[in-house]
């Protein structure tokens, strides 16, 4: 008896654990492997030739922040004196950050310094991964194809330095991709490495001037960005270059590959890519690519009813009073550049706003109160990105470089003579588009000093002469809203030296940004910028 | 005796709840019935008068034993005629009564205030309360809050020492927020496990009047046989059963309630703003002007919120046999029109047993089904209508004349009653859950048991805005519609081997188990703008012309992970003098690097009952005395999947050659060393009980340390492609004591009062942000967010300070013409304007440095009342409704409060500013919880056995000196005490509600 009760107990005991293996088969043991489904694993990746360019292409796409949330505009032109941001009755005191930049009272902390820092790492860091994809055989590429594509990621790396020695200096040189901790360098340091890596790149770079190079850099976008860091050597270096700045210009002017654009508002229009002028543009695209909402930035909620936008706009940033007094009446950038005045509704006609040529106080204004960029064309039915495609490096830049480096060198009358060439599409007769030598060696005709609430100069500040200062205004008319008065401003003494709306010079270690507070934490190698 | 209860116990797992228990122990009993020599019959009553059925009757020093029928009564055939009888029943103290002869015997059994016999569920498997050496605390459904309840959380609201439970919000699709012992985690927040029968869930997996029981394991050495995810501790819902040999019962359990929002922003209302007009003051923006028509906006979105939930179960069983099945319904509405959330819950459990009760099974299946309005794309509350009714200008009309919507151009500025007549949305969830078990008993010492679990939950959802929707009337969509669905499912597996044994004076058990679990979310969904009509909504996506000119979007996605363990647990009880718990468990995850999946946590605890030893013998006084101890490790896993992985993914487009192409970019920077977050807590308890446990409680100090705290950790780049990395880099402190009191002050036939008094403290302290890999340069980051238009970080996580300090510019004084006067670090004073980000100090901490409660029943006759009062104490809460609204300068609707003088000095004229004015203490004492029963006489009504009636109030008064809406504000996280501006506001509630038993 009890022996049946024992095989009925073990008969239950095997059934039992059949049903428990059964239930460890069907749920796996102790594999942990993660399964991916919709990402690709690094490992198991192997690209295919269509890939090359979708891996090149997270070397520029970065370059989109210039026009994006607090970017490199926000960063070039709000510590200038061009674009003010002051509070508005739907905020925009935002912590004060914009009155920081204005004052030149920035911190470590201050987030469109760092946003620049991160941005331009980010690109290098992609150029340097796609180089090392290319060395390391990773990517299906002939053996001229690489060579074109190191040269073109060498020479788009030295474009994202030249922003970087011209706002922080003091940054470290990364050419590999690698996990060492980086290490800081010299300004004059990161000067000479984009000098030699663009002289180096530009031989094996595509002279190519159509839609297959466009928005990538070619042999004259390097030539440019020579010439701009050759340019401003001297705040750089200590030591000018104006003659390689001729000298660089003169290869880009002699292909013939560029001319002025007859239209200057058609640089900035929606469909300006292919434009005569475009040396190199960021490609914006309203669906493919919206990172471009300055304009959100700069124009009232008002406007969505002048341009018949769908989008609302913000309302932030409008024009110093000083800068628009300082425009010839007949110079048409002037209305190219500027919302002025009755803003119309674009469905019936009627007066939505007036806008007034007056800003009380950084403290408080109204949206009507400054002028607001109007120079990017704004499409019927724009969203909060824009499509017009940014000029990054135009020919008129070329130009103008060559002049400037021959105003500086006592070839004055040859500068006004390219000056005035470049003047005439934006006046009506010959005569008020001509400049004199003379006149471009003269003082700016901005009126500096810090403003009084009714628009009166409170405190006049630092009055001295400018240096070739009428050249200075040529630079903000004709470059107005592109992203580099701040630079311009630098090289030519003003920026830490005058009072303009509601600042006042804070001191010669304002020209370079600080390091952010997050860089330095993180990476123990790095020193403060001087001042800070 | 003791001993068979404990291997009983033992046996049956997690889902040795007492009815099973008993009816276990009468099956064993009655086989043994057969050799009888006197019958004894009677009846076991409670000292109500109430029968006990299920009551255990044992000879003592036998194996013979019965239990009591329905009726309490019960028949017992003793070996001699001198016997001695054990009457015993759960949460009763027992009772020896020596037969001498008599045929009959009456017994009433006294309840065991102290409930050491209490069965505590303590992680694959079951503990006597007495035996208990970690920090467990269980609340029985009678002791549950009563009312219109979030979800299981809040049913022990304020009854758990150390566990903190709130409800900061009155979205009905919103559950409660709870905290144990403290933020532990930085990732990892602090949401413990949910266990619903023994199966990871969630607080809304069962309806909370389906819970039974719910068990709180507080302390690591409880946890460790959890490993992953029992930082936080672990909750453990035990749902209604039914038993074998029940007679079959049907218990019903509804209620109606009404919600009203609890509290309200004193805005300007239309004579208010003309007032001002009047006063000569002028604004931008929303109040421009006088519109002419008198609107409270606020009245315009909201209502008085009817509610009702349904819940009926079903319970009955035979000898083998016995099946619990319940359904719920409820119909939540929230105060904002639309706001709402429908429920449909049916659980059925069905238990068999054969071959002598050795072989068990168990089928049990769960379902439920969801559905709410949406007002925004695919969730219930947009904060943003509140708001805008909250800004905009009372004087403006609803409608134009015409009946149109009336809407004005100002910034981020819509009519919020066309917002919502506007949308159309639904989410609807359906949840399933399968669970098969299958236990063997090999004779006295060891039982198998497996179980295997299937979850699945879908959602679809469907949102529209119409034509005369701002999306179109402002923004020139012409109708915007969104689709989406996700869908879930997970399997779960277990095999446990238990075995007990006691060798004289000592008893053993052991467990060894094994865990699977895996998970699968997958989703997709589209969205589409320029419908020809409204017509479609959102049923129609097709048709939309978006699609082609670039408008539309879509997405879809995928991801799994595992986690797999082995554990143990041995515990050892010397003379129910010396006890000892330890066990291990050895987890794994699929979340981690390839060398760093597996983790061990093991934990111990050992307790001395010093109320057994001979030297208490004569200390009648004393009823239970007990001092235990614990340390224990626990695991908190990666919080997203493919941390560690290298992945690549197309990204955002480049132009090339005239082609928009996508670029292929890293997805994350990888990190290949992640690992377990892991927290070692150590616990030191003591349990007492006075006068036969009249009064009772425990006192605990925890003290736990989170090494290898999960952070998104900041990261120079380059080298590093993205600024930050999943790393195990912080190192986290939290140390607390925790007191529970129950007192009966009165106890006599008619009267009894119950007092249950809890007071915990927790202290945080962050005490390193780096590891060897990852340095920081200084010793803090930023978290929290203002919001535009202010746009600064709210806390600073420091090292050396505590989790949750508020940090900005503190405010002492105002200048004439209304500017802050800021304080400085070094104690010199500037205007705000001159104030820069150096100036900002520690202005506070979000988190209550002690929370308290008290809860009283008092019974009186067949009345019940119950009063829960609670609290918390010493901590800041940032206002931002002041913070926004509270300034005159504003171009939208202002609190009534801007016009007052700030420090009785000067109307402010700043702008809106992050200052330490805003930040105001939260210190608080709500009634939360009061609950009026009666019980209908047994003889009153002969349908039902048991029918009670109630009414409650939740949430019923607060007292604080908060200006707010509610203290209780969001406490997770890394800047807890942000009273968010747009916030769905708390809600009061008042429940009418019945229960009976046929």
């Amino acid at each position: 008896m009890k022996s049946t009760i024992n095989k009925v107990i073990s008969l239950r005991l095997r059934i039992f654990t059949l049903a428990i293996g059964a239930l460890f088969l069907q749920i796996g043991c102790t594999d942990l492997e993660e399964q991916v489904y919709s990402e690709v694993t690094e490992s198991s990746f192997t690209p295919s030739e269509s890939d090359i360019v979708s891996v090149m292409a997270s070397a520029y796409t970065p370059l989109r922040f210039v026009m994006g949330w607090q970017g490199y505009f926000d960063l070039q032109e709000e510590p200038a004196d061009m674009f003010v941001t002051p509070t508005r009755p739907n905020g925009w005191d935002d912590g004060g950050t914009y009155k920081r930049m204005h004052f030149h009272e920035w911190t470590e902390t201050q987030w469109q310094p760092r946003n620049t820092w991160i941005t331009c790492f980010n690109g290098i860091n992609s150029t340097n991964r796609v180089i090392l994809q290319i060395e390391s055989g990773q990517l299906p590429v002939s053996e001229e194809q690489a060579k074109s594509i190191v040269a073109e990621m060498r020479a788009l790396r030295a474009l994202y330095y030249s922003m970087l020695v011209d706002t922080h200096g003091n940054v470290p040189i990364i050419s590999s991709y690698s996990d060492e901790l980086p290490v800081q360098s010299s300004r004059t340091e990161v000067y000479n490495f984009i000098v030699s890596e663009l002289t180096a790149v530009i031989p094996d770079l595509s002279g190519t001037v159509d839609q297959s190079t466009y928005g990538r850099v070619t042999k004259w976008g390097a030539l440019q960005v020579l010439a701009r860091v050759y340019l401003n050597a001297e705040v750089y270096t200590g030591t000018a270059q104006w003659g390689k700045v001729i000298e660089t210009c003169d290869q880009i002017i002699n292909s013939g590959a560029f001319e002025l654009s007859s239209s200057y508002s058609d640089i900035f229009s929606t469909n300006n890519d292919g434009n005569s002028e475009l040396v190199f543009a960021i490609p914006y695209d309203q669906i493919f690519a919206p990172q471009w909402n300055a304009h959100m930035k700069m124009l009232t909620p008002d406007h969505r009813l002048v341009f018949g936008m769908q989008a609302q706009p913000w309302g932030g940033s409008s024009c110093n009073p000083q800068f628009i007094n300082s425009y010839d009446p007949n110079d048409k950038r002037l209305s190219d550049t500027w919302l002025m005045g009755d803003q119309l509704n674009a469905s019936d006609g009627s007066v939505v706003m007036t806008l007034v040529n007056e800003m009380p106080s950084i403290y408080g204004c109204e949206f009507t109160e400054g002028f607001r960029c109007g120079k990017y064309e704004i499409e019927p039915g724009a969203t909060s990105g824009l499509s017009v495609d940014f000029p990054f490096l135009r020919y008129t830049d070329v130009l103008m470089m060559k002049a400037e480096a021959l105003l500086r060198t006592d070839r004055s009358d040859e500068a006004a003579a390219i000056v005035t060439q470049v003047r005439m599409r934006s006046f009506d007769n010959l005569a008020d588009a001509t400049v004199t030598g003379a006149e471009l060696e003269g003082d700016t005709t901005v009126e500096y000093g810090t403003l009084a609430e009714d628009g009166t100069i409170a405190d006049p500040g630092d009055q001295s002469v400018v240096p070739y200062g009428r050249f200075l205004d040529e630079l903000g008319w004709e470059f107005a809203a592109e992203a580099r008065r701040r630079s311009d401003m630098i090289r030519f003494g003003v920026y830490q030296t005058k009072n303009w709306y509601n600042h006042t010079p804070k001191g010669d270690y304002t020209t370079l940004f600080p390091i952010g507070l997050e860089e330095l934490n993180t990476n123990t190698n790095l020193t403060q910028n001087p001042g800070y | 005796m003791k001993l068979a209860n404990f291997l009983f116990k033992a046996c049956l797992g997690t889902k040795g709840l007492k009815m099973q228990l008993l009816f276990s122990m009468f099956c064993l009993f009655a086989v043994q019935a057969g050799f009888s020599q006197q019958k004894i019959t009677g009846s076991i009553t409670d000292e109500q008068g109430v029968p006990i059925a299920g009551a255990s009757v044992l000879e003592k020093n036998t194996a013979n034993g019965v239990a009591s029928d329905f009726d309490g009564n019960f028949e017992i055939t003793t070996s001699r005629p001198n016997a001695v009888l054990v009457f015993s029943y759960l949460g009763f103290l027992a009772q020896e009564i020596s037969v001498q002869g008599s045929a009959t015997l009456n017994v009433v059994l006294k309840e065991d205030l102290q409930q050491l016999n209490e069965v505590v569920v303590i992680g694959y498997g079951t503990q006597k309360r007495a035996d208990v050496t970690s920090s467990v605390a269980t609340v029985k459904s009678e002791n549950f809050v009563q009312g219109n309840v979030k979800d299981a959380a809040q049913l022990i609201q304020g009854k758990v020492a150390g566990l903190s439970v709130s409800a900061p919000s009155g979205d009905p699709t919103e559950g409660t927020q709870i905290s144990l012992r403290g933020t532990s985690s930085i990732l990892g927040g602090t949401n413990p496990l949910v266990l619903v029968d023994g199966v990871p869930g969630s607080l809304s997996t069962v309806a909370p009047e389906d819970i039974a029981s719910i068990d709180v394991l507080k302390d690591g050495s409880a946890t460790a046989i959890y490993g992953t995810r029992g930082t936080n501790g672990v909750i453990i819902i035990t749902t209604k059963k039914g038993s074998n040999d029940m007679k079959s019962t049907i218990e019903y359990n509804g209620y109606a309630s009404l919600s009203t929002i609890a509290n309200r922003m004193d805005f300007l209302d239309a004579n208010e703003l003309r007032q001002k007009f009047s006063e000569g003051y002028t604004f931008n923006g929303a109040n421009l002007q006088d519109y002419g028509a008198s609107t409270d906006w606020v009245d315009e979105i909201t209502r008085d919120a009817f509610s009702q939930v349904h819940n009926v179960i079903f319970r009955g069983g035979n000898s083998t046999s016995n099946m619990t099945a319940s359904v719920n319904y409820r119909d939540i509405e929230g105060i904002f029109l639309k706001s709402n959330n429908e429920k449909y819950t049916a659980r059925v459990s069905v238990n068999h047993a054969m071959f002598d009760n050795k072989l068990k099974t168990n089928v049990g299946v769960i379902l439920s089904e969801q559905t709410y309005n949406a007002l925004g794309d695919g969730y219930s509350f947009n904060p943003y209508i509140y708001r805008q009714a909250i800004i905009r200008n009372p004087t403006e009309p609803v409608y134009n004349e015409d009946g149109s919507w009336y809407e004005r151009d100002v910034y981020f500025y819509d009519n919020p009653v066309a917002y919502i007549q506007e949308t159309i949305g639904q989410n609807r969830y359906r949840n399933s859950r399968f669970d098969f078990s299958l236990s063997y008993d090999f004779g006295d010492h060891l039982t198998l048991k497996g179980l295997y679990t299937r979850k699945g939950n879908s959602n679809i959802r469907g949102f529209y805005q119409t034509k005369n929707h701002v999306s179109t009337t402002k923004n020139g969509q012409e109708g915007f519609a969104s689709r989406g669905t996700d869908d879930y499912v997970g399997n779960y597996g277990q095999f446990t081997a238990d075995y007990n044994n006691a060798f004289g004076k000592h008893r053993v058990t052991g467990l060894v188990g094994y865990n699977y679990e895996d998970n699968t979310n997958e989703g997709f969904y589209a969205t589409n703008r320029r419908f020809p009509t409204d017509g479609f909504t959102y049923n129609n996506l097709g048709s939309g012309q978006g699609l082609q000119l670039g408008e539309a979007g879509m997405g879809s996605y995928k991801d799994s992970d595992k986690l797999i363990a082995f554990f143990s647990r041995v515990t050892y009880n010397y003379d129910d003098r010396y006890l000892l718990m330890a066990s291990l468990r050895r987890e794994g995850s699929s979340r981690f690097g390839e060398d760093y999946k597996w983790g061990n946590f093991p934990g111990i605890s050992l307790g001395w009952r010093i109320d057994q030893e001979s030297f208490a013998d004569n200390w009648d006084w004393l009823s239970n005395l007990k001092l235990r101890t614990g340390f224990g490790v626990t695991g908190i896993n990666a919080g997203s999947n493919y941390q560690s992985l290298s992945g690549l993914t197309y990204g955002t487009y480049f132009l090339n050659n005239g082609q928009w192409v996508r670029q292929l970019v890293p997805s994350r920077n990888a990190n290949p060393n992640l690992r377990w977050e892991k927290k070692e807590e150590f616990n030191l308890g003591i349990d007492f009980g006075f006068l036969e446990g009249r009064i009772n409680g425990a006192i605990d100090y925890y003290d736990r340390t989170t090494k290898d705290a999960l952070y998104n950790y900041s990261v120079p780049t380059p080298p590093y492609f993205y600024g930050s990395i999943a790393a195990n880099v912080a190192e986290i402190k939290n140390s607390g004591l925790e007191f529970l009191l129950n007192v009966t002050p009165v106890q006599t036939d008619n009267l009894q009062w119950t007092a249950n008094l809890t007071y915990s403290t927790n202290t945080n302290k962050i005490v390193s942000l780096s590891n060897d890999e990852f340095q920081l340069t200084n010793d803090f980051f930023d978290e929290g967010y203002t919001g535009e238009p202010i746009q600064i970080s709210t806390h600073r996580v420091q090292e050396g300070e505590p989790i949750g300090n508020f940090y900005g510019l503190k405010s002492v004084d105002i200048t004439d013409d209304g500017i802050w006067i800021i304080e400085r670090p070094d104690g010199t004073r500037v205007p705000a304007t001159e104030a820069t980000n150096d100036d900002r100090q520690v202005l506070g901490n979000g988190l209550p440095k002690a929370y308290y409660s008290w809860n009283n029943t008092v019974r009186y006759k067949n009345w019940d009342l119950m009063v829960n009062l609670r609290g918390a104490l010493d901590y800041q809460i940032l206002n931002f409704s002041r913070m926004f609204y509270e300034n005159p300068t504003i171009s939208y609707n202002t609190l009534d409060s801007a016009y007052d003088l700030v420090y009785g000095k000067a109307v402010l004229q700043d702008v809106q500013r992050f200052v330490s004015y805003y930040v105001e203490d939260g210190d608080f004492l709500k009634i939360d919880n009061v609950t009026l029963g009666y019980t209908l006489p047994k003889d009153a009504i002969k349908f039902a056995q048991t029918f009670r009636i109630y009414a409650s109030g939740l949430n019923l008064a607060t007292i604080t000196g908060y200006k707010g809406i509610d203290p209780e504000v969001n406490r997770n996280g890394l800047a807890p005490g942000n009273d968010e501006r747009d916030k769905y506001p708390s809600t009061r509630t008042f429940t009418l509600g019945i229960n009976f038993t046929f």
